[in-house]
């Protein structure tokens, strides 16, 4: 009991030391080649699981088999945006120094994500809709988010105050959180061609386990590959903030002499 | 497997087109979102090498070319 007592918010050392570059930079050396492993593995099971063991789908074919990466990749988008939204938050409430690394770290990994998406999603769409392209509600919310990572990843770089500049991004990932109900939403409000969503947390899943449990498989290795990717670009921020430090120093002279 | 061969898994009965290309696309794009801070890494740490070096370079000539009494007018 007295172990978990150190885990409740009235004790606030581990968010504090949460909150610490150094500690973060030094601590999640040593997570990351557990969680480069565990991602790899995962990915490369869903991966072969889905495009070469999964049945084909009655109705569309083989080409049903980009889901496997499709919504994977859209899942991560959003939920990525939640994360760099939430830092950005933090960040303002707190002033977190880490917070703000993290949300600029998420910017263009979510945007890489969302691009997947649309690119997956837009190939997908020929075979089945017969066009790439098409202004439908679900796929015009999606390039919105694209245009929202691309505008805190902008931002970041619109001003000459480091402080500024984190502030204005996390309140425009802010803002621009209202984007995601309406991706969720859209094919439930709007006439579309875009398909229900396969997998919702109230109900079964519609489709065949056989078919399904891949896709969870996948989504499993999306969200390790997304946590590998957000610590390695967020320890390359935390160098670039603190260069001037002597730790940063010393390890840089440490990493020449070694 | 499902396929019955390799040709059959690569030409997905005419969709393999569709299929293979959007898994090249999402892998280079994920390759791309680890190699990139991987490299970026080694060269902030080669960076903060050069400007201790360039310090400690400044710091050294400084020592060795100006006196102590022409310290001020100097800068």
């Amino acid at each position: 009991m007295s172990r978990l007592s150190n885990w409740l918010p009235t004790n606030w050392q581990w968010f504090n030391r949460l909150g610490s570059p150094r500690w973060f930079y030094h601590r999640s050396e040593r997570w990351l080649p557990w969680m480069s492993l565990a991602a790899l593995l995962v990915l490369a099971t869903g991966l072969v699981w889905g495009l070469a063991f999964a049945p084909e789908d009655a109705k569309q074919g083989n080409s049903f088999r980009i889901i496997y990466i499709h919504v994977p990749a859209a899942f991560l988008a959003q939920s990525g945006y939640f994360i760099m939204a939430i830092a950005g938050a933090i960040g303002l409430i707190w002033k977190m120094k880490i917070s703000y690394m993290v949300m600029k770290a998420a910017a263009p990994i979510g945007a890489a994500l969302t691009f997947i998406a649309l690119f997956t999603g837009a190939v997908w769409g020929k075979p089945t809709w017969g066009a790439y392209w098409v202004w439908d509600a679900r796929i015009t919310s999606m390039l919105i988010l694209l245009f929202l990572y691309a505008g805190v990843m902008a931002l970041q770089y619109a001003y000459h105050s480091v402080d500024a500049a984190s502030k204005a991004s996390a309140i425009l990932a802010l803002v621009g959180t209202v984007n995601i109900p309406i991706i969720n939403k859209s094919v439930d409000w709007w006439y579309t061609l875009h398909q229900p969503a396969t997998i919702k947390l109230t109900s079964a899943p519609s489709m065949h386990m056989d078919m399904f449990m891949p896709l969870l498989v996948m989504i499993v290795g999306f969200y390790l590959f997304y946590a590998v990717a957000l610590i390695l670009h967020t320890r390359n921020e935390i160098l670039r903030r603190e260069r001037k430090t002597s730790w940063v120093r010393e390890l840089a002279t440490a990493k020449a002499g070694g | 497997m499902y396929f019955e061969s390799i040709e059959a898994l690569l030409n997905m009965s005419g969709h393999g087109v569709y299929v293979w290309s959007s898994v090249a696309v999402t892998l280079a794009a994920m390759l791309w979102l680890v190699s990139a801070p991987l490299l970026n890494h080694r060269a902030l740490l080669k960076e903060v090498n050069r400007d201790i070096q360039r310090q400690q370079d400044r710091e050294l000539a400084e020592k060795a070319t100006v006196p102590t009494d022409n310290h001020k007018e100097s800068h």
